[in-house]
């Protein structure tokens, strides 16, 4: 069943992705010149109703929850965040809005995804020499807000979501007109 | 779809509910939908999946020595490619049932002066993110929206990584071509 869930959810997000137009690399550009934060509101609003819901949902039926949480190994998320940020400012595109551009027919998409692939080539390649080494430093493993503070993941999220939420009413969302 | 938000700023002066907020909402219920079928929704595992793939008809004996494409796994093993394969169909629709035209080619920053640097910066921009990603284990999907919505540390870490470099760089690219008079 998961192809069919997941190809459903791909099918949603990417219309969603569409319609608020965090798929024009134009449009990322404004958010992080922070000229515009359309697409930043968007994103902290979908994961403020999303830790609520889950976390409200694991009080009732965690056994129906599949978790997934990725491993903190500060050094290399860190550095990958970094790298990330600057191939996101200069191209625009993440990779799944890069997916949803190419729905859309943009051939600039096309061509970050085949950037992605031959970065993904890349990385495979120098994977064992440069990579494996790097993820075991400062490796925390699967680690979340509620295990480092030592509160009820419930409480958190609730803590964290109404936190974003405030700070999503407090920004304005068109910053300034460019151009 | 009689929502048709143009997502800019006249939709904020008006009653409705921004195209912004009404999607966001939205996707943070798809997310945890997602979580209760089979697990977060994640999507740049699926290039190094794709390349393993290649390499195992291409070079099987590489690709059987190679740590990482044994690590990544096989490609249709995985929730996520089925994500992106949606993807590719969530924005066809999008655009399509809201007669929305997207541009082949959207200059975004002023240095874009022709196609091919337009097309310069959406390669290596692609080679970054996705390089980027790996090293990180996830993307703005797997490591921010999913990451978050579990409350991973990582995913905090990701995030202020991403927009310290990434708003950097943007606003640099603009304002470096400002300072020139170009």
């Amino acid at each position: 069943m998961t192809p069919i869930y997941a190809t459903l959810v791909g099918i949603a997000m990417g219309f969603f992705i569409q319609r608020v137009r965090a798929s024009s690399p134009g449009m990322i550009a404004r958010n992080l010149r922070l000229e515009n934060l359309s697409v930043i509101k968007f994103m902290a609003l979908t994961m403020a109703v999303g830790m609520i819901l889950v976390y409200t949902l694991s009080l009732f039926i965690p056994q129906l929850l599949h978790f997934d949480i990725k491993p903190t190994y500060v050094l290399g998320v860190l550095l990958g965040g970094l790298v990330f940020g600057v191939g996101f400012g200069v191209g625009g595109y993440c990779p799944g809005t890069s997916v949803v551009g190419m729905g859309e027919g943009r051939k600039d998409a096309v061509v970050a995804i085949l950037g992605g692939i031959v970065g993904a080539f890349v990385f495979t390649v120098v994977y064992s020499v440069l990579i494996a080494p790097l993820v075991k430093v400062m490796d925390f493993g699967k680690i979340t807000l509620a295990d480092v503070t030592h509160q009820s993941p419930f409480v958190v999220a609730i803590v964290v979501g109404a936190l974003f939420l405030v700070v999503i009413k407090l920004l304005p969302t068109e910053v300034q007109k460019s151009r | 779809m009689s929502y048709s938000a143009s997502g800019g700023a006249a939709t904020e002066r008006q009653t409705r509910v921004p195209a912004w907020a009404f999607y966001g909402v939205l996707f943070g219920i798809l997310g945890a939908l997602s979580i209760l079928a089979w697990g977060p929704i994640g999507v740049s595992g699926t290039h190094p999946r794709f390349v393993g793939e290649i390499l195992e008809l291409v070079a099987p004996s590489y690709a059987g020595s190679n740590e990482y494409v044994q690590k990544v796994g096989h490609l249709f093993s995985k929730g996520e490619t089925f994500v992106v394969i949606g993807l590719l169909f969530g924005g066809f629709l999008g655009a399509r049932l809201n007669r929305e035209k997207a541009p082949a080619c959207e200059v975004i920053h002023p240095s874009e002066k022709t196609p091919a640097r337009r097309y310069r910066d959406a390669f290596i921009g692609g080679f970054l993110i996705v390089f980027g990603a790996r090293i990180a284990g996830g993307c703005t999907s797997g490591h921010i929206i999913s990451g978050i919505t579990q409350l991973s540390v990582s995913g905090f870490i990701f995030a202020v990584g991403v927009f310290a470099t990434g708003i950097f760089t943007a606003k640099t690219l603009k304002g470096r071509h400002q300072a020139t008079g170009a």
